[in-house]
């Protein structure tokens, strides 16, 4: 029967539509990080990102060239040059005092207050020409231009190279590889025992488990890390390692005992009749059945030791061998609040990374979230 | 390049490590009750008896240790001064009930468990009843969920971008102030105005959590049988009235996971505060409140009674979990 | 004949020790270029420096010892120091480095409370440090220092007494020697800018209030004021109300009120609160409105100065600020400072107001008391005196090795105060001086009453006692 699903065109597109403001919405604010970090630096801080494409006017103060590039033109002294870069632009307005920073219109003539005149023209050239040799200071000329949109990978290069960002690279793998691959080892062969095997005290575990689920982490980093200290592994990634893995333990037994738990009693009870030990079992049997369950959670678990922040902090140190990404970032926030450009691509590029993983991975991502959920 | 090296052979050794434990141990388990031979039925019902046991070892050691010992020792603390030299009895916790700014962080806290998982779970059921009827909904599906990957201070990067304020006479850059602006309202500076900036952070992590929602919630939707549906419509009902009606009190236990979940989560958040205004113009929150006692005033007496009120605040969450995971279980 | 062959062998001997001291000063020269390849201004080049200091180092081997040093100091200002410390690497062998930058005031506090310090730690609150000593986490130091301090620094006494603090059993001693001062009283303009507009330089409080009037008649806008600095967020204004502080009242009223001996809710105390807001919650007065001042973070701030048409005329803050000055700024001809003056006729002086970082040793090693010694060498200020950004109260530098003039301008400042004091919050209680004086005065910005944020941060401070 036609209609069972309401297949009437306006409900399709107004679903549609519905559906393409929801998206909008919600990737907006990405992409306008992504646009700005491309953009030159003093168009950022003058102009929003939605009008990257579009010419922006400036108001530049611009020294003109140093009085040691004055050429002699017959009885004048002069020193020219050219207002606008590379890029090009146009003056709309210029002037030569702070005060009034557009008193003159492009290509009129103005008097300076030692008596040499100064002009500058549509396309930037400007020319101070005076009967005398310049001395001193070079003055200042205030110049409002429209200049086109300029897009750059200066900021990303600036980042990468400059930012100890590419050393950050190398140590977040450090730090999230093992903080991924030991929990799923170590919760693998618990999730099995909690689903599959039969002894006292397994209800009491579950349920523990459970409950430690919603342990907030803040609660005793100190007392971890001095424990850590004791035991000699302070501030290494040893430690780190350690404490990723335990602090991602309960939701990795959870989620894996509920798919466990999912799996065909037969193929399991079968096994045991034909004689095979528990372990055997595990390793040829539930390990590769559960493998969408084991990628899910290594994607979460490698996605959020990425992102971490406050366990780096505490459990790893300051060193150019041990920052961590998002440390980074923090003190760019910190240091350099006002460099937009550099706060921008430097954000994007900490952000690419799990980015790229997720995309490439969100089917399993998704698979995951639903075996541990949904009832 | 030495980094490298030491870090690919420590992680070669740190997989092998475990992985040749539970070998190991597993081999030495059959060496000791071997399952052939004159005794195999009892070997085996006793190695079955241990083996649970060397399954579950690494992982009970890690949670006592990472999560359990936490607990303790965050309560030993709270009783203590603040470098836990001297027994103080409930002196923490007199003056964080007499205490500004742990008031204000109650409140907003509250805001935010009222606001936060109602929002982020009402826009993933819109979300995911809407992406499943469409053809790109995948696409739309991995946009949405795409914040889910982004970190915490990534995030609170992207939307320092959206709600920068530049003053009269300059231009704003940032995208809020501009869509004020265009419709003739007057630029504001969002993160320092009290009250509202609470839910300026709040928007932040609603963004992030709505994806997560919205998958749980579309398996969810897929999962309620067609028959149910199809009655629904051969009796007449509107698509509307479906969704109302029908569709959502069948996924109320999903939904409830979800609400709870997030709400779990927003109690433990701190990292979106700290980065855009670290509590400051009356946007503290609990965990931003016990990280700064801790870190900033050295107050470890003080910063455990706080998270041990955090903890308190989700125990009944806990509670509920563990009961339905005993109901499952029988 | 017995003669002739002990000359001849000692001729040989001779032939061999000088052809090993030639291949010894090659070596030598070597190793001087190849170090010279990585410090900053080549040893023995420039006559300024106190190269004999370098060479007494060189003496001092600590080859295979490393040292962690953690700091406050990020981006420009690491780079700086990192510049200083490849001297001592290239001289004694030790291995240093410097890891330092935001977020060092709790780094600090998690490692050294868990067991895990840095070798030297290098503060900028002796609140701070004070608290470490009576906790009996750092190491005093050599007992001569104090008299070298009182000795080589200007106004010693006074940088020995803010070093000095009870340990943990109690006994009082030096703890941290000061390296890098700021002098904080100090107004920043554009020279350009005030003679376009025909401003003069204000020698008195009067004089400056009446030209903050006069600009904004002129149509322009005095002041940019930032008190944006992530978790630190505040602190400038509380340099503001310490500065007021010492211009209303007398220094003994000052040290009362960093003692708490002179409560913070002293009608004298609310009174300078009110007096920077006089500046700062005049929206006439200051860039962006009142409403902005708390938001807009301090290193953007001064850029109003530079801007076209110019954001502000004036910018109160620090001698360390010129680092954040939009690049190719000459500090000196593009942008300058006069004293941020005192009242003409409240008969105070002229007080300065400054900071400085303290050096502390966390956990003790040869190779951090080798480190206190060479910060003691006028050469190890030297290296940062001759680049940007760096005071010094030690005597014995040449002031002529100071960067630029604007420096050597400050200095004179700082040696020549009749009144002298220490920044007041970095004194106090770090839940104080770092915590609720920085909230509160946020709050202060933000419209809430002087008496209601005095009164708050009093009665926190009555709970740490």
């Amino acid at each position: 029967m036609e209609n069972i699903a309401g297949t009437r065109s306006g409900l399709v597109w107004s679903v549609n539509l519905a559906v393409l403001a929801l998206v909008l919405l919600w990737t907006i604010p990405t992409f306008g990080l992504l646009v700005s970090s491309f953009r030159d630096r003093d168009q950022l801080t003058t102009s929003g990102w939605w009008q990257a494409m579009f010419s922006s006017a400036q108001n530049i103060v611009f020294r003109a060239a140093a009085v040691e590039t004055q050429r002699q033109n017959g009885a004048q002294w002069v020193i020219a040059g050219s207002v606008l870069g590379p890029a090009g632009g146009e003056v709309k307005a210029w002037g030569i005092s702070s005060k009034d920073p557009t008193a003159f219109a492009p290509g009129a003539m103005a008097t300076m207050a030692d008596g040499s005149s100064a002009t500058v023209a549509v396309d930037g050239a400007y020319r101070l020409s005076a009967g005398k040799a310049f001395e001193g200071r070079s003055p200042r000329l205030f110049v409002t231009a429209v200049t086109p949109p300029r897009f750059t990978l200066d900021n990303y290069r600036k980042v990468l190279f400059a930012q100890g960002l590419g050393r950050s690279f190398l140590n977040t793998m450090t730090v999230t590889i093992p903080a991924t691959v030991i929990p799923i080892l170590i919760a693998a062969f618990a999730a099995f025992a909690l689903a599959w095997m039969e002894f006292p005290g397994r209800a009491l575990i579950i349920a523990t488990v459970v409950g430690l689920l919603v342990v907030p982490l803040q609660l005793a980093l100190i007392p971890l890390l001095k424990l850590h200290n004791q035991l000699g592994i302070g501030k290494e990634y040893l430690g780190i390692w350690l404490a990723h893995s335990g602090f991602g333990l309960p939701l990795a037994i959870y989620l894996l005992r509920n798919y466990m738990v999912g799996l065909p009693r037969e193929i399991i009870e079968s096994a045991r009749v034909d004689g095979a030990t528990d372990f055997q079992i595990f390793v040829r049997i539930v390990l590769p059945l559960s493998f969408p369950a084991l990628a899910s959670f290594a994607i979460f678990q490698f996605l959020w030791t990425w992102n971490d922040l406050l366990v780096a902090i505490v459990f790893l140190g300051n060193s150019a061998d041990q920052l961590v990404m998002t440390g980074v970032l923090k003190e760019l926030l910190g240091s350099k609040g006002g460099e937009w450009e550099i706060l921008a691509a430097s954000a994007f590029v900490s952000i690419s990374v799990p980015l790229v993983v997720f995309f490439a991975m969100q089917k399993y991502l998704v698979r995951g979230l639903l075996a541990g959920s949904v009832k | 390049m030495q980094q490298l090296v030491t870090a690919s052979a420590t992680i070669v050794i740190g997989v092998f490590g475990c992985v040749g434990y539970f070998f190991a141990s597993n081999l030495i388990l059959d060496a000791i009750f071997p399952p052939r031979g004159p005794n195999a039925g009892r070997n085996i019902s006793r190695a079955a008896g241990v083996r649970p046991w060397l399954f579950l070892g690494p992982a009970l050691i890690l949670l006592s240790v990472y999560l359990v010992y936490p607990v303790f020792v965050s309560i030993w603390l709270s009783l203590r001064d603040s470098t836990g030299a001297r027994f103080v009895g409930a002196a923490n916790y007199t003056w964080l009930v007499n205490d500004v700014k742990f008031r204000e962080s109650m409140v907003n806290n509250f805001l935010w468990l009222l606001f936060v998982p109602a929002a982020a779970t009402f826009f993933g059921l819109i979300a995911a009843a809407l992406t499943d009827r469409i053809r790109w909904g995948n696409l739309a599906k991995s946009m949405i969920f795409m914040p889910m990957a982004i970190s915490f201070i990534g995030a609170s990067v992207i939307w320092k971008f959206i709600y920068d304020y530049r003053g009269e006479g300059q231009a704003e850059i940032g995208l809020l102030n501009a869509v004020v602006e265009f419709f003739g309202g007057t630029a504001q500076t969002w993160l320092t105005l009290p009250f509202w900036n609470n839910f300026m952070l709040m928007a932040v992590l609603v963004w992030i959590q709505t994806g997560f929602a919205m998958v749980i919630l579309s398996a969810a939707l897929r999962g309620i049988p067609e028959e149910t549906i199809e009655a629904a419509i051969l009796d007449g009902a509107s698509p509307l009235q479906i969704f109302t009606r029908i569709k959502v009190p069948q996924i109320w236990g999903t939904i409830a996971v979800v609400w709870t979940t997030i709400t779990i989560l927003v109690l433990k958040v701190f990292d979106i505060v700290l980065a855009m205004t670290n509590g400051q113009w009356g946007s503290q929150v609990l965990a931003n409140l016990m990280f700064d006692w801790m870190f900033r005033g050295n107050d470890t007496g003080r910063a455990s009674a706080i998270a041990l009120v955090i903890m308190l605040l989700v125990t009944p969450i806990m509670v509920w979990n563990i009961r339905n995971a005993r109901r499952e279980m029988r | 004949m017995p003669q002739a062959g002990a000359a001849r062998v000692s001729n040989r001997e001779v032939v061999m020790k000088s052809r090993l001291f030639a291949g010894a000063a090659a070596l030598a020269l070597l190793s001087g270029a190849a170090l010279a390849q990585d410090l900053k201004f080549a040893p023995g080049e420039d006559a300024r420096f106190h190269w004999a200091d370098f060479d007494a180092l060189k003496a001092v081997d600590l080859k295979g010892q490393s040292l962690k040093i953690d700091g406050p100091w990020g981006g420009v200002d690491k780079d700086l120091f990192n510049s200083v410390v490849a001297y001592f690497t290239a001289a004694t062998g030790a291995s240093v480095e410097y890891v330092g930058g935001d977020g060092f005031e709790q780094r600090v506090m998690i490692d050294v409370e868990a067991g895990s310090p840095p070798g030297i730690a290098v503060i900028p609150q002796p609140g701070l440090a004070a608290d470490l000593a009576k906790r009996g986490k750092l190491t005093a130091l050599p007992a001569e220092t104090a008299a070298w301090i009182k000795d080589n620094y200007a106004a010693g006494q006074s940088w020995v007494d803010l070093a000095t603090f009870p340990g943990a059993d109690g006994a009082k001693a030096l703890y941290g020697l000061f390296y890098k001062v700021d002098v904080k009283s100090l107004v920043w303009y554009s020279p350009e800018n005030f003679a376009d507009a025909g401003y003069e330089v204000p020698a008195t409080m009067e004089e400056l209030k009446a030209l903050t009037e006069q600009i904004v008649a002129d149509g322009g806008t005095p002041w940019c004021i930032g008190l944006g600095s992530g978790p630190a967020t505040g602190w400038p204004a509380t340099d503001w109300v310490e500065d007021m502080m010492l211009r209303t009242n007398t220094p003994a009223d000052y040290d009362g009120w960093v003692a708490n001996t002179l409560a913070f809710d002293d009608p004298k105390v609310i009174a300078a609160i009110d007096e920077f807001g006089w500046f700062a919650r005049t929206d006439a007065f200051v860039q962006g409105g009142a409403g902005s001042v708390g938001s807009t973070d301090f290193r953007d701030s001064p850029k109003g100065l530079f801007a076209s048409p110019p954001g502000c005329y004036m910018h109160r803050q620090a001698s360390f600020i010129p680092s954040f000055f939009p690049e190719g700024t000459v500090v000196g001809q593009d942008a300058d400072f006069f004293y941020f003056p005192a009242y003409a006729d409240k008969d105070l002086g002229k007080p300065v107001l400054g900071a400085g970082t303290l050096f502390v040793i966390t956990q003790d090693s040869p190779v951090a008391q080798a480190f206190m010694q060479f910060l003691q060498t006028p050469l190890a200020h030297e290296i940062w005196m001759a680049q940007t950004g760096f005071l010094t109260p030690l005597k014995s530098v040449n002031t002529d090795v100071y960067g630029d003039p604007t420096l050597r301008k400050m200095g004179d400042i700082l040696l020549q105060a009749d009144t002298f004091r220490f920044d007041g919050s970095d004194l106090m209680p770090g839940a104080i001086g770092a915590g609720v004086f920085w909230t509160g005065m946020v709050d202060y910005v933000g419209g809430k009453d002087a008496t209601a944020v005095a009164g708050d941060i009093q009665k926190t401070w009555d709970t740490l006692k």
